[in-house]
């Protein structure tokens, strides 16, 4: 059987061209798949890293999974806001060590704007724990300051020192608070996150912008050049959510009940954890559907890998009827040919996984810059050896195809092939 | 004892109503050299296929040094060919991306038996054959596609010969030869087959090549079914 299977790649070896030429669509088929699958885990886990070492998430009461839209992907509005008041209450509870007030509403050229406080920068985390970092300058000190993600910048080409105005709304559709513009004081670096897409400024910016403001519009006849509003009272009436952290992760469920009961106004506190596995699932559908597409991607590619040695049959009926003479049974015929498909398959497959993990090497800081997606070069994991070897083991079934027409013919044509 | 006894032997092809072969009688005993001939299409081709244990008849029975290869099972019938009788095809015999002398030790892989007969060494056995044939050092390692006809032929003796099976079956060996080297080569094989002690049977459709065998059978004349189609 030794022999057989030399004779096999010997053979194989000899139509190297065309066989290659299978072997190179199963490669990128299979890179294909496990580049799918690849971003797909790290997707998900970039996702769930997009927030870390915050306890609670808090807003108005509203659904989780819209909390965490809003308060850390910033992607939609909030329903309501919730009041300083219960904000201070929350971020002065003794369990509670920190507290980040956070207010959406307005935008710049359709990235979310955020309004914080400066201790945000040294406070927020994410993926594993990883702080924020500056690429250029420093966090906001006072009134119509901003730092921007690292998206924001490369994307609109703002440096350390330009100066931008906001709109009001989530859309450059949104009337502009044109006479106040912010300058940038820093930039941060890429982490992956929603981040990365937000213009930070401070919670005394965005009363100030909204002083001469009501109900969403600017008030007629009423306009506060931006040096006299150091005059007013800057401190925030509302906020949109907030962000906390406690002294004992054992408190966590206690605080949660306190804020989603608390008095004052109806709140919401969500795990960020539970929350996120949420809205997961309701991406799951698109995420698996993109893993059968590459899926049949492969089957594709095995189809033709069976397509070729099928068309290859019929040249090498004379090779056939040779080793059937020297005393080749026709299961020796079916082995060869079935060994061939399969060898074919396995070296797709390996190359395949050679040229994503030299691919992911190369794109990975291009895609984490561009499209803020972490791909983490590594060795292939469970899934994914799991996902090569059913490839192998669809390769071997449509081998099995040809094998078994070559185990017919040899039948059939003996020590004589009709041709 | 008889090397090969064909006993009313009856095939006809699938889904053929007209028998292809009826030999009532052969008989070749052990280290007989005979030249079978019969026009294309007279069923050469079928009877090879017969003695090689490819095919099976409908009726009678085939004995080879003893053994009834018609009662064996399909993996004996292999078995046996691969262990007793050597091959040669009119051409195109070798596996082209095969080297010369890896085409000769071939049927040293599927069989045992004829490993052990080619000696302790069945490579150095091949290279004495190969060199014994006449051809050049240089050749031996070279893929058997880039040989010439003449010397893709003594290859394929020299691996229709490796192990000393004890059968030895030629069909149209020559066929791409001139004919100069055409009985060259027919000598060659009949050398070669006396010195390993083989029974020779060489089927082809041209008489003239049939002048140093021990004996001429006309598959027409042991063929019933020939009678038959030729009696008006």
């Amino acid at each position: 059987m030794k022999a057989v299977l030399r004779l096999a790649a010997l053979s194989a070896w000899s139509r190297r061209l065309t066989l290659g030429l299978t072997l190179v669509a199963i490669a990128l088929a299979v890179s294909l798949l496990l580049a799918v699958e690849r971003i797909r885990i790290d997707a998900r886990q970039s996702f769930a890293q997009s927030v870390s070492g915050v306890d609670l998430v808090v807003g108005a009461r509203t659904g989780g999974v819209q909390l965490m839209l809003y308060a850390i992907f910033h992607a939609g509005a909030a329903s309501n806001n919730i009041g300083w008041d219960s904000y201070r209450a929350i971020a002065t509870h003794p369990a509670v060590e920190w507290a980040l007030p956070l207010t959406l509403g307005d935008s710049h050229r359709g990235f979310a704007v955020l309004g914080t406080s400066a201790e945000y920068f040294a406070r927020f985390r994410h993926g594993n724990g990883e702080a924020l970092r500056f690429r250029e300058g420093k966090a906001f000190g006072g009134v119509f300051e901003a730092v921007l993600g690292s998206e924001v910048a490369r994307r609109l080409g703002y440096r350390d020192g330009d100066s931008i105005t906001l709109n009001h709304g989530l859309t450059e559709l949104g009337p502009e608070h044109g006479d106040k513009p912010f300058l940038i004081t820093g930039i941060l670096a890429p982490t992956g996150t929603p981040v990365d897409r937000t213009v930070h400024v401070s919670l005394e910016s965005i009363s100030a912008l909204h002083l001469d403001w009501m109900a969403g519009a600017p008030l007629p006849g009423v306009g506060i050049p931006a040096q006299f509003v150091a005059k007013f009272d800057l401190r925030p009436k509302e906020i949109t959510a907030a962000l906390v952290g406690l002294k004992q992760r054992s408190d966590v469920f206690r605080m949660q009940r306190f804020i989603n009961q608390y008095r004052g106004e109806p709140l919401l506190a969500v795990l960020p954890g539970v929350a996120l596995d949420e809205l997961w699932q309701s991406v799951a559908l698109v995420e698996r559907s993109l893993l059968a597409i590459s899926a049949l991607v492969v089957v594709i590619g095995l189809a033709g890998l069976a397509a070729t040695l099928l068309a290859g049959l019929n040249e090498r009926r004379r090779e056939l009827a040779i080793l059937r003479a020297l005393g080749a049974g026709p299961g020796h015929i079916f082995v060869m040919l079935t060994a061939e498909g399969v060898l074919v398959t396995t070296a797709g497959a390996l190359l395949g996984l050679v040229v994503l993990t030299l691919g992911s090497g190369l794109a990975a800081p291009w895609l984490l810059e561009r499209f803020g997606v972490v791909l983490n070069t590594r060795w292939p994991g469970a899934e994914e050896l799991a996902l090569i070897v059913a490839v192998i083991a669809t390769g071997l079934l449509a081998s099995l195809v040809p094998g078994w027409r070559a185990w017919r013919m040899s039948l059939a044509d003996g020590l004589t092939p009709r041709n | 004892m008889g090397a090969l006894r064909i006993t009313d032997l009856v095939f006809h092809w699938p889904r053929q109503a007209m028998a292809c072969l009826d030999i009532p009688r052969l008989e070749l005993t052990a280290g007989e050299r005979i030249f079978l001939h019969g026009p294309s299409g007279s069923g050469k081709s079928t009877l090879l296929g017969l003695l090689g244990g490819v095919a099976l008849p409908q009726q009678g029975s085939i004995e080879l040094l003893g053994s009834d290869i018609t009662r064996l099972g399909g993996r004996a019938r292999d078995r046996f060919r691969a262990d007793h009788i050597g091959f040669l095809f009119q051409q195109f015999n070798l596996l082209p991306w095969l080297s010369a002398l890896d085409n000769v030790l071939l049927p040293c892989t599927f069989s045992s038996r004829r490993r052990e007969r080619a000696g302790p060494d069945p490579r150095a056995d091949a290279v004495r054959m190969l060199r014994h044939l006449d051809l050049d050092e240089d050749s031996w390692r070279k893929p058997a596609a880039e040989l010439s006809v003449g010397q893709q032929q003594r290859v394929a003796a020299a691996r229709a010969l490796i192990g000393r099976p004890e059968i030895l079956i030629a069909d149209e060996p020559t066929s791409a030869l001139d004919a100069e080297r055409q009985q060259v080569f027919i000598d060659l094989l009949l050398q070669e087959s006396a010195a390993v002690g083989a029974t020779l049977v060489f089927v082809s459709h041209d008489r003239r090549l049939a002048g140093h065998f021990d004996r001429v059978v006309a598959l027409d004349e042991i063929n019933r079914v020939a009678h038959e189609a030729a009696a008006p």
